[in-house]
């Protein structure tokens, strides 16, 4: 029997909340891969979207508003062996956390990122997000949005991700499989999550995306190996694609950058090694002078 | 013959005073003398004014510096308008005699206010302010006697010599700094070339070269002058020494302590740290840690807090404006009782302020940064033998109680260079605190205060920032606030109840004036009270929270005057004392200039202090 991926606790986003369809994909994502819970970790930000890990019966980290990335970074970087997942807003990557955003995709970390893009902030009322465009006006808002909207494929593809996809909350089965491509990824990954927000976004709701949407089949682009291309292919006219623009499955990811500086890193990760011996000891006498015999200084006569 | 001698080298930044001290330090060190040295700069790569402040021992390894020096060596006319004035009469003087027109006046890098102090000395001395003049005076008023050598002469004969281009030449000015300091001091030849090996591994020509001209400058220093600094052969009965300054001992800490990850955004003066344990990789399987260096220090915070997640031992280190940043992540450390170590190294603030000075003032900042409260362990160390033992403590303190210790370094500490015994690691034990082992239903806070800690890899657990129940799962409930706040608080209760090494009393038991201090006075605290006729003691304050406040009012109690010393504006440690203990110090000695505190300084304040002044602001250094 398939597992369930599910929580105890009580989901309690607005009914009719794309947030749903979004961790009903990471359940059936999960089954289908088989996912190790103890192995896994779902990491998020704070907003509605922070609230993921709670309803996900894997390890989870409910962190700081924008920085679920660099916890992520830390803990995939001393246990390579976990599998990793960021969910965060559109505000949470790309307002506050935008530097981290950057500065994954320089790294090639091999963590999937996953944005709800619903173009507000939800849990603190509806003001604009950076995804919303300017001259927008949701219902929340006091007057049309006078700030430009971050695209953000573009922005994931000059940071350097080298899996960069789009899917919509309320497809369950294009959501899924793209969860589950982005977690195969050996590398940065970013997948972007168009939602609707029934209670802030009067504008862009499930009857916008499915008007808009245009889901990309196998072939219809010429090629995913181009980031330029990527970029013009993530946006045609009024029309919003669904699907993979760009995969680069040859630039090393941070875990070969450092096993190439660091060669135990491969073998044994900084989570893997112990740390003492029973007795607690864990460098020697013999051992610290060694090490550090650059410092030492023997007295010549 | 006197047994020790002060000395400052001073020159401009980037010009090779670092390696000249590299080289006699290690000279001195191998000859068995002990050696103490500030490095003081300005935030600056080159051009600056900076300059080595030293003290060199051959009966016991010095602890601290006074104002008053011995001997001034100067690369250029900068470092002697800077510093002639430190000169004790009867001192010594090297400098560079082709310079001997230049006024202070040409030289722009010289802040206006230091000029301005300059005109006013060059009036009471009734000298017209060249470089001759002033050392005329030296010669003439204070008895001062001068090493006089002409550098551009001396790298014409070296190019000539070597067959080394004009525009390489000026590389061996530290050079003939090195001969000036080593003929004046008679420390033999073999000794500096271990130095100058040392310095120039593989690249034996220009250690050859730096040899020769070291020794030629030695030698005619030695016949002109005859060696009057000369402090005899050593009596420090140490075979061995581990030459260190205060990054690196804390590094050496952190490793021999087991950590494994240290995430880090550069900044001074924390980067140092970080680029020595850099320097370790691929020793020992255990030097193989993982230096990462972020974005910003939000990044270097919350990477660490999810690599310690991992069960991995993981630090960060930073400074005060780095600190700032790192508030909020301390607090989600806190909630979520999480063992990381932030190394902090206090520098001059606020906001920049004073990147490359010291300072004492970011104590509250440790103890009550962060919204909310939660248990911090706050420790703090004196010296560089503290710092690596309190670096392997503030791993074992982190896992002990799962929550995050703050270790408070200063930069004083930091750049601080000194020979000190090998520290003797096989007393420093790993203590991991409680673990979980694989079990059925692991919730993470179950069963405090400490609860079993488990790990990813092997069960299942949530954390969250939010107020959590045992599994992690965000609640609000009244009652499991009660329940979960008072969890984590009763930790420091047990803290308080277990930690040890928390102060230090130094000096008779029953004196009637006490110093009360911590972090780098130690030092200077120490030798104070050693050569005191002063019925003075010392109070050492290493651990700040879980506060030691019996020990404390035990120490303070019946004490005719006690006096705090500290580098701020006013004692952040009367402040904590008086919030702890009920007790109010009435007499404080602070300097806030960034420069050290130096025990002839120190002396003079007691003495004021105990002749009924009640605050002393120390002052000196350039």
């Amino acid at each position: 029997m398939a597992r369930d991926y599910s929580t105890e606790n009580w989901i309690d986003w607005c009914p009719g909340c794309g947030n749903f369809g979004i961790v009903s994909s990471v359940y059936r994502a999960f089954s289908e891969m088989e996912i190790e819970p103890e192995n896994t970790v779902m990491v998020s930000g704070i907003g509605c979207s922070g609230k993921m890990p709670h309803f996900i019966d894997v390890n989870g980290v409910h962190t700081l508003h924008g920085r679920a990335i660099p916890f992520a970074t830390g803990i995939k970087m001393s246990n390579p062996d976990l599998e990793v997942v960021v969910n965060g807003g559109d505000g949470d990557l790309l307002g506050i956390g935008a530097g981290h955003f950057v500065a994954l995709g320089r790294r090639n970390l091999d963590v999937l990122v996953m944005m709800h893009d619903n173009r507000v902030y939800g849990l603190t009322k509806g003001q604009a997000s950076p995804t919303l465009d300017r001259g927008e006006q949701t219902k929340a808002l006091n007057s049309p949005n006078i700030q430009d909207a971050l695209e953000p494929v573009s922005q994931a593809l000059v940071s350097g991700y080298t899996h960069v996809a789009r899917s919509f909350a309320m497809d369950s089965d294009h959501l899924k499989e793209s969860i589950k491509a982005g977690i195969e990824h050996d590398g940065a990954a970013f997948l972007d999550i168009l939602q609707p927000c029934v209670t802030y976004n009067d504008i862009h709701t499930s009857e916008f995306f499915n008007e808009h949407i245009e889901k990309l089949e196998d072939g219809d682009l010429e090629s995913v190996d181009d980031p330029v291309e990527a970029i013009l292919n993530a946006k045609i006219e009024d029309k919003i694609p669904l699907g993979t623009f760009y995969r680069d499955v040859d630039k090393p990811s941070f875990g070969e950058r450092i096993a190439e500086q660091m060669s135990s890193y491969k073998d044994k990760a900084p989570a893997h090694k112990e740390i003492g011996d029973e007795d607690g000891s864990l460098i020697d006498q013999e051992k610290f002078e060694s090490i550090f015999e650059d410092n030492l200084i023997k007295k010549e006569r | 013959m006197s047994d020790k001698l002060t000395m400052i080298l001073g020159g401009a930044q980037g010009s090779g005073l670092e390696t000249s001290i590299q080289i006699l330090s290690a000279g001195f060190a191998s000859s068995g003398l002990g050696f103490l040295a500030d490095r003081e700069y300005h935030s600056n790569i080159k051009g600056k004014h900076s300059y080595v402040h030293a003290e060199v021992s051959s009966r016991k390894i010095p602890r601290s510096l006074q104002s008053e020096i011995d001997l001034l060596g100067c690369m250029d006319a900068e470092t002697l308008f800077t510093h002639f004035d430190d000169i004790r009469e009867g001192g010594y003087l090297i400098y560079d005699a082709s310079v001997g027109d230049k006024t202070q006046g040409e030289i722009k890098s010289i802040d206006d206010r230091l000029r301005g102090r300059l005109e006013e000395k060059f009036d009471v001395m009734d000298i017209e302010g060249t470089v001759d003049s002033v050392v005329g005076y030296l010669r003439e008023e204070k008895d001062i006697d001068i090493v006089e050598l002409d550098y551009p002469e001396i790298l014409e004969e070296l190019q000539e010599k070597h067959d080394i281009s004009s525009s390489q030449a000026s590389r061996y000015v530290s050079s003939i700094l090195i001969g000036g300091v080593a003929g004046l001091m008679n420390i033999e030849k073999s000794m500096i070339d271990i130095g100058v090996e040392r310095k120039f591994e593989g690249k034996e020509k220009i250690a050859d070269q730096n040899k020769s001209l070291i020794e030629d400058v030695s030698d005619d220093v030695k016949e002109k002058h005859d060696s009057p600094l000369d402090i005899g052969d050593t009596s420090i009965e140490e075979e061995d020494f581990m030459m260190v300054n205060g990054n690196e001992a804390t590094g050496m800490g952190k490793l021999v302590g087991g950590m494994r990850f240290q995430s880090y955004y550069p900044i001074t003066p924390a980067a140092d740290e970080s680029f020595f344990i850099e320097q370790q990789i691929g020793k020992d399987e255990n030097t193989d840690v993982l230096v990462f260096q972020t974005e910003d220090e939000i990044a270097a915070i919350t990477s660490c807090i999810g690599s310690a997640l991992t069960g991995t031992r993981s630090a960060t280190a930073t400074s005060g404006p780095g600190f700032a940043l790192m508030v909020e992540g301390l607090g989600w450390a806190g909630v979520n009782e999480v063992p990381i170590v932030i190394t902090y190294y206090q520098r001059g603030g606020p906001s920049t302020g004073q990147p490359t000075r010291g300072s004492q003032d970011d104590l509250m900042n440790a103890l009550y940064s962060s919204h909310g409260n939660f248990p911090r362990i706050v420790i703090a160390s004196g010296d560089h033998e503290e710092a690596l033992r309190d670096a392997v403590r503030a791993f074992n303190l982190a896992e002990r109680y799962q929550t995050p210790v703050i270790h408070l370094l200063d930069k004083f500490l930091a750049n601080f260079v000194k020979t000190i015994p090998v520290p003797d690691v096989g007393k420093e034990k790993i203590e991991r605190g409680d673990l979980f082992s694989k079990g059925e239903d692991y919730k993470r806070f179950e069963d405090g205060p400490v609860s079993e800690r488990g790990l990813f890899g092997s069960e299942v657990m949530w954390y969250t920032g939010s107020e959590h129940d045992e599994e992690g799962n965000v609640s609000e409930d009244p009652e499991n606030r009660i329940d979960m706040h008072k969890k984590r608080m009763q930790k420091l209760e047990i803290a308080d109840e277990e930690i040890e090494r928390r102060l230090s009393y130094f000096g008779p038991e029953d004196a009637d004036n006490l110093l009360v201090s911590w972090g780098s006075v130690k030092g200077t605290a120490l030798d104070v009270i050693d050569g005191s006729q002063e019925d003075l003691a010392y109070l050492h304050i290493r651990t700040f929270s879980p506060f030691p406040v019996d020990e404390v009012i035990k120490f303070i109690e019946d004490r005719e005057r006690i006096i705090s010393i500290e580098h701020s504006y006013s004692p952040r440690i009367s402040e904590v004392i008086s919030l702890n203990t009920g007790h109010q110090i009435d007499n404080e000695i602070v300097k806030f200039t960034g420069r050290p505190i130096y025990r002839d300084e120190l002396i003079g304040s007691i003495k004021n202090i105990l002749e009924g002044s009640d605050r002393e602001v120390l002052k000196h250094g350039p």
